[in-house]
């Protein structure tokens, strides 16, 4: 079989259209999550137990339950109890962000409870208040911790808007499907498809790489990555530590 | 609770400072603005899970005073200091603090609101906070909380850094700093506030000998410069001996011995803290 190169970027226009409306939905999602999920992680830790198990509750029900379920719930079960309907998009918008709010609360809630109880306490005793205790102390160190596993929970959403194509939202994968029936030039389509997505999540996989490889250096006074800009980048590149710095000075010198 | 063996002098020194805080007409002179006590607590109680960590706890110091504190882990040290600084509320007794009540039945009062402000605490580890610089970390709660502008924050972070000999450092990240160094600006940190008792829980104890010294000399010299008022859990018992104004040993809850380190180190027949002494100096 040949690969057809002139369908597959004559068709790149409509894909861009699609991957469009792929990209506004994982922005209008991830900032509402981001939002969202501060006051859930803040009630998952919250001392009154009636909010706590409120808010666990919350997390494990979108956290145990398949994403294409939440989605079509949204879209076909949620219109009937309110009697109204929901636009596909306005659903997708919904589940995506109630899903992706109940990972990023947890993933909050861990970055908090990293922060040492001292630096906290340090805090009070600067008699600074709860709130100035959170948004100066806690909630910096939290997410300057949390940020590869935040980076990562955004690259899978962006993936995992292809689900809403499954109730008729334009984005790239239903533009793919639609070229796809109308061509049966799957291999082409598909492949285009999957190039765009992989060009968005690509860059940001590798700046994730990177922020968890600067997240281990922190604290190593001296410490050093490797000296081109891809190897500080790549997965898997090996972070030398204080004590290899050392020694390869020590080397130098001889 | 005062130890038997000591109850004399030290009773009779503080009810006479106590009587004349707390009465200020009845004719008795304070010539001493130092004998003034600063802090004073009695009846302390506390328990955690079933396990009472504080018994009835009595406890006062003076304005400047350095007071080491000395025990076995778990036996009511940091609780003391802690209920001191607000972080834990005691079960019972009552806390008075610059002759302000500011914890009686089971709940901090209105006056501490006021006086929380001159309470500053230093702990053993993770003191700084490590996504900000040192002038950060020094001018935050000032600006937050006193409202102070920017450039006043600076100067005064500038002079407190100074007392502690780090102002070269103040715009360093206090991951750039040897641990030494970190306890030093947290001091500074503390000072920012204008604290009159500060009270300092194991701050050396994961530093080296002459590191912990340095950073026990700062101390010596904020009593004697600045009549700060200092409460000391260490093990460190060549400062206790010559910087200390008393020391008090913690045994099961209680305080066994409250005395000068003089008569704690050389004529003290208590079998705990002797075991205690002989232990920590071995």
């Amino acid at each position: 079989m040949k690969f057809d190169w002139s369908f597959a970027t004559d068709i790149l226009p409509r894909l861009l259209q699609g991957l469009l409306v792929t990209l506004e939905l994982t922005v209008i999602v991830i900032v509402l999550s981001m939002l969202l999920a501060v006051p859930l992680a803040v009630a998952r830790m919250s001392k009154i137990e009636v909010i706590r198990w409120a808010a666990q509750g919350y997390i494990e029900i979108f956290r145990c339950t398949p994403l294409l379920v939440q989605l079509f719930w949204i879209f076909y079960a949620l219109p009937v109890l309110l009697g109204v309907t929901l636009p596909g998009f306005l659903s997708a918008v919904i589940a995506l962000t109630a899903n992706l709010t109940a990972f990023m609360a947890e993933t909050y809630r861990s970055g908090f409870q990293a922060v040492p109880v001292e630096q906290i306490e340090a805090g009070q005793m600067l008699r600074l208040s709860r709130m100035q205790q959170l948004r100066y102390i806690i909630v910096p160190q939290a997410l300057k911790q949390q940020i590869p596993v935040i980076l990562s929970l955004n690259i899978s959403l962006f993936k995992d808007t292809a689900l809403v194509a499954t109730i008729a939202v334009p984005d790239l994968m239903f533009v793919a499907n639609t070229i796809n029936s109308e061509s049966y030039k799957a291999v082409e389509t598909f492949t285009m498809a999957a190039i765009l997505y992989f060009v968005i999540a690509f860059p940001v996989s590798l700046i994730t790489s990177r922020i968890e490889r600067q997240s281990q250096l922190a604290g190593q006074r001296g410490a050093k990555v490797g000296p081109s800009l891809l190897s500080r980048m790549l997965p898997g590149t090996k972070v030398q530590d204080v004590e290899e710095v050392a020694e390869e000075k020590a080397e130098e010198k001889v | 609770m005062t130890s038997p063996d000591d109850t004399s002098p030290a009773t009779t020194e503080t009810e006479a400072a106590m009587t004349s805080a707390a009465e200020p007409d009845s004719g008795v002179k304070v010539t001493d603005p130092l004998s003034k006590i600063l802090v004073s607590a009695r009846g302390l109680q506390k328990a955690f899970h079933g396990r009472t960590i504080l018994k009835n706890v009595d406890f006062d110091m003076h304005i400047g005073d350095i007071t080491v504190i000395i025990g076995k882990s778990g036996s009511g040290k940091s609780t003391l200091l802690r209920a001191l600084a607000g972080l834990t509320e005691p079960d019972e007794g009552t806390i008075q603090f610059d002759d302000e009540v500011v914890f009686e039945d089971q709940k901090r009062t209105k006056a501490w609101a006021t006086v929380a402000n001159e309470v500053g605490m230093i702990f053993q580890a993770y003191t700084l906070w490590p996504h900000m610089n040192v002038l950060d970390n020094l001018t935050l709660a000032p600006r937050k909380k006193l409202g102070m502008s920017a450039a006043e924050a600076r100067d005064r972070a500038e002079a407190a850094l100074a007392e502690v000999g780090m102002k070269q450092h103040i715009m360093s990240r206090s991951t750039q700093l040897s641990g030494g160094e970190r306890q030093r600006v947290a001091i500074a940190r503390a000072l920012m506030m204008r604290p009159k008792l500060l009270l300092c829980d194991e701050i050396t104890s994961a530093l080296d000998p002459p590191v912990a010294a340095e950073v026990l000399g700062v101390l010596s010299r904020l009593k004697k410069e600045d009549h700060i008022a200092v409460a000391l859990v260490t093990h460190d018992m060549a400062f206790a001996s010559k910087a200390a104004d008393r020391l008090v040993f913690f045994h099961e809850g209680e305080i066994a011995v409250n005395t000068s380190p003089d008569k704690a180190f050389n004529d003290n027949d208590n079998p705990h803290l002797q075991k205690f002494v002989d232990a920590v100096r071995f």
